[in-house]
């Protein structure tokens, strides 16, 4: 156990003297309030372009309450819409011709042609057809004039038609074991930060975790230190080390965050007194139990890189090699969004008890709604039950290949390092 | 008792012999010279001793114990592959390393400045590794493998990369460890060093043990057959028939007899020829003589 000991602190205390770490603890911190004062900028000073139309009206007599309800929108979230020229019934072909061109000129943003018969569909012309901004509004608006019309028709005075076409607004409320929270995107946001911050977390230590295997296998320190320690306890000692530095560097990103972030709610509100943050509500438990993950994800990827780093013999074969252990990864986060939808079903259950998986898949199913107590305990034991084996094979890699030099070892020869004694 | 003893040890990776039915033995406080061409087993024989590789067959012992982390202990081990952290303090790299090998720090700590002092590194030990010369950082492989005292020494190639003068004081430090009582086993190719350090020899060619035993047994079974001659003049007379085979230099050649040749007769020969013979003398084969017959070629 000293040994172990005295590896942590080597490792530990040579990355934490690095500048890199220093310079890496210190940006994000800093990015973070840049990113706040930038996003509290933008909010007040959103730039508000409003998008100059025209409306050529074949079937006739709605171009007006369309003008209307676009300019008169209630919701000042939404694009601004300006109304330049309504064209009711017009020779079309020349009316176009000269809408093109102003489109083209600039003083028109868009112009829409409503077809005579109404079962086709409405023209929407644009230079800028990205902007999917403008989709929504312009559909209500002339589905809302399109009834309106529809109604008139049938006797019903227009001053009626309004509130008998206003519909309901939908607010979802998150029903869980601590109450009721009101939803504005909050379990999202911290479900797609989770899987941002584990999958990059994940990634970048078991990445430092390879390279300081390979360091010491470039320098050639690696048989005077194998002559004096076994490898399972260089490899443990070397992924506790790089772990103490990774939390280090955790905690002062979390504690400087959290000041941040509740300082910076502040500061928008400063700024615009009516914008309002969210409630975000992390609930103890979920942490612990994100926590657990994150570790166990951790060891299980360390083990694997540093696998990878004990079998090559430079960066560029350690690159090639390098997805036995980053495949996993990937695979779990391009199922992410399948949990998401639906974090209760048969799918999102086998992928989240998948041990390679869990560490990314289970905190995204705990942030979105709490699995059942024995969900959680069968991926921890299948995940830790993982990570020995995993740390098994990767000393014995570790222990044939740290003094191997020269060519890339194929999967098959990986293999078979597994056998010897 | 053995410091080191391997009983019919192999090794094989993919089905080449490394290393095949070795049997060795080495007398405490003595030091032995390891000796083979490139890739003969050498390496891999002392990873074995050092348990950094399982033999498939056989049996070592060191110190009369099986091969273990605990035997381990008491070696200090110069590999051939080395290297040392190069963001690290010279100094601190020794404390690690000795640390690691059950020193306590605080007299790591001691014994490296007196050391760092006698090599003449005491102004670089606060220097981070990568600042010295490949000779400063030999010093400092050197000196983390003897710092624990150990009473059994492997140095694989300890001489490579030094200058002169700090091969002398390298060979002073291993006397001196001999002389203390512990046992040095040195592996190189360096014929010169081992016939002036060695006590006995191993020789070892494609994984086996082909010769070894005391040096100057070694050197007395192959009797004087080797004749050293220096003259000025044509060299006619070294094609004379008792001669098996001559290595020319510059103002002489080295010249070895047929089996039962006298060298009276090729002293005849030589000074009968119109060479002027300045140095005529008989000894004993060399070390390096004995390597190239032993293993057809150098």
């Amino acid at each position: 156990m000293r040994k172990v000991w005295l590896i942590i602190k080597r490792e530990y205390l040579t990355r934490v003297k690095t500048k890199a770490f220093v310079i890496s603890t210190l940006i994000v911190p800093l990015a973070g309030i840049v990113l706040v004062l930038l996003i509290a900028f933008l909010i007040s000073h959103r730039p508000q372009h409003t998008v100059r139309l025209a409306i050529v009206d074949d079937a006739g007599g709605l171009a007006p309450s369309v003008k209307h309800s676009l300019e008169h929108s209630p919701d000042s979230s939404t694009p601004q819409f300006i109304v330049t020229d309504t064209f009711d019934h017009p020779n079309t072909a020349e009316v176009e011709r000269d809408l093109r061109s102003h489109v083209n000129s600039g003083a028109l943003d868009a112009y829409l042609i409503v077809p005579a018969d109404l079962t086709q569909a409405v023209e929407l012309h644009t230079k800028n057809p990205g902007n999917f901004a403008v989709l929504a509004p312009l559909t209500a608006a002339l589905n809302q004039a399109l009834i309106g019309a529809r109604l008139s028709a049938r006797g019903i005075h227009v001053d009626d038609i309004d509130q008998i076409a206003r519909g309901v607004d939908l607010q979802v409320i998150k029903v869980s074991q601590s109450g009721e929270a009101v939803e504005k995107g909050q379990t999202m946001g911290i479900a797609i930060g989770l899987v941002i911050l584990l999958y990059s977390s994940l990634l970048a230590y078991g990445i430092i975790t390879m390279r300081s295997v390979l360091e010491e296998k470039t320098t050639r320190t690696m048989e005077v230190l194998i002559s004096s320690v076994r490898p399972f306890e260089l490899l443990t000692g070397k992924i506790l080390g790089v772990a103490g530095t990774a939390f280090t560097q955790f905690l002062i990103w979390i504690v400087s965050l959290g000041l941040l972030a509740s300082y910076g709610a502040a500061m928008a509100t400063m700024f615009n007194p009516s914008s309002s943050f969210p409630a975000m509500h992390v609930p103890l438990s979920l942490l612990i139990w994100v926590a657990c993950f994150f570790f166990g994800g951790y060891f299980l990827y360390s083990a694997m890189f540093a696998a990878v780093g004990a079998a090559c013999s430079n960066e560029q074969d350690a690159g090639q090699l390098q997805w036995l252990a980053m495949g996993p990864l990937v695979f779990a986060i391009s199922f992410y969004w399948l949990v998401m939808i639906d974090s209760t079903s048969t799918l999102s259950l086998v992928l989240s008890e998948i041990p390679f998986l869990a560490p990314v898949l289970m905190p995204l199913r705990l942030s979105i709604q709490a699995p059942p107590a024995w969900q959680l305990a069968l991926s921890v034991v299948l995940l830790f039950g993982t990570i020995v084996g995993v740390i098994w094979a990767s000393a014995k890699v570790y222990r044939v290949g740290v003094l191997m030099y020269g060519k890339r070892p194929s999967l098959p020869e990986l293999l078979r390092w597994l056998r010897y004694s | 008792m053995e410091a080191i003893s391997l009983e019919k040890v192999t090794k094989f990776y993919d089905g080449v012999h490394a290393v095949n039915d070795v049997t060795l033995r080495v007398r405490r406080g003595a030091i032995l010279g390891l000796l083979g061409p490139n890739g003969a087993g050498k390496t891999s024989t002392i990873r074995m001793i050092m348990n950094i590789l399982v033999p498939d067959a056989g049996s070592i012992r060191v110190f009369d114990q099986p091969v273990s982390d605990a035997t381990r202990q008491s070696i200090g081990y110069l590999p051939e592959e080395r290297g040392l952290y190069p963001r690290m303090q010279v100094r601190a790299v020794i404390v690690f390393l000795a640390a690691l090998r059950g020193m306590p720090e605080p007299e790591a700590n001691r014994l490296a400045r007196e050391w760092l002092d006698r090599f003449e590194l005491g102004d670089w030990s606060e220097k981070q590794v990568h600042d010295l010369s490949k000779g400063m950082q030999q010093k400092v492989q050197f000196i983390s493998a003897i710092l624990h005292k150990p009473p059994l020494i492997i140095l694989d190639e300890p001489f490579s990369g030094l200058d002169p003068l700090n091969v002398a004081t390298v060979k002073d430090v291993m006397l001196e460890m001999r002389s203390q009582g512990s046992t040095v086993v040195l592996s190189t190719h360096r014929m010169e060093q081992v016939e002036r350090l060695c006590d006995s020899i191993c020789l070892i060619d494609k994984g086996r043990n082909i010769l070894d035993g005391d040096l100057r047994a070694i050197k007395q079974s192959y009797g004087k057959n080797t004749i050293q001659i220096e003259f000025n003049g044509p060299d006619g007379f070294l094609s004379h028939p008792a001669v098996s085979s001559v290595n020319r230099f510059a103002n002489g050649a080295e010249a070895k007899l047929k089996p039962g040749a006298a060298a009276q007769e090729f002293l005849k020969a030589a000074v009968q020829s119109s060479a002027q013979i300045t140095r005529f003398a008989v000894l004993e084969p060399s070390l390096n003589d004995i390597f190239i017959e032993k293993t057809g070629h150098a």
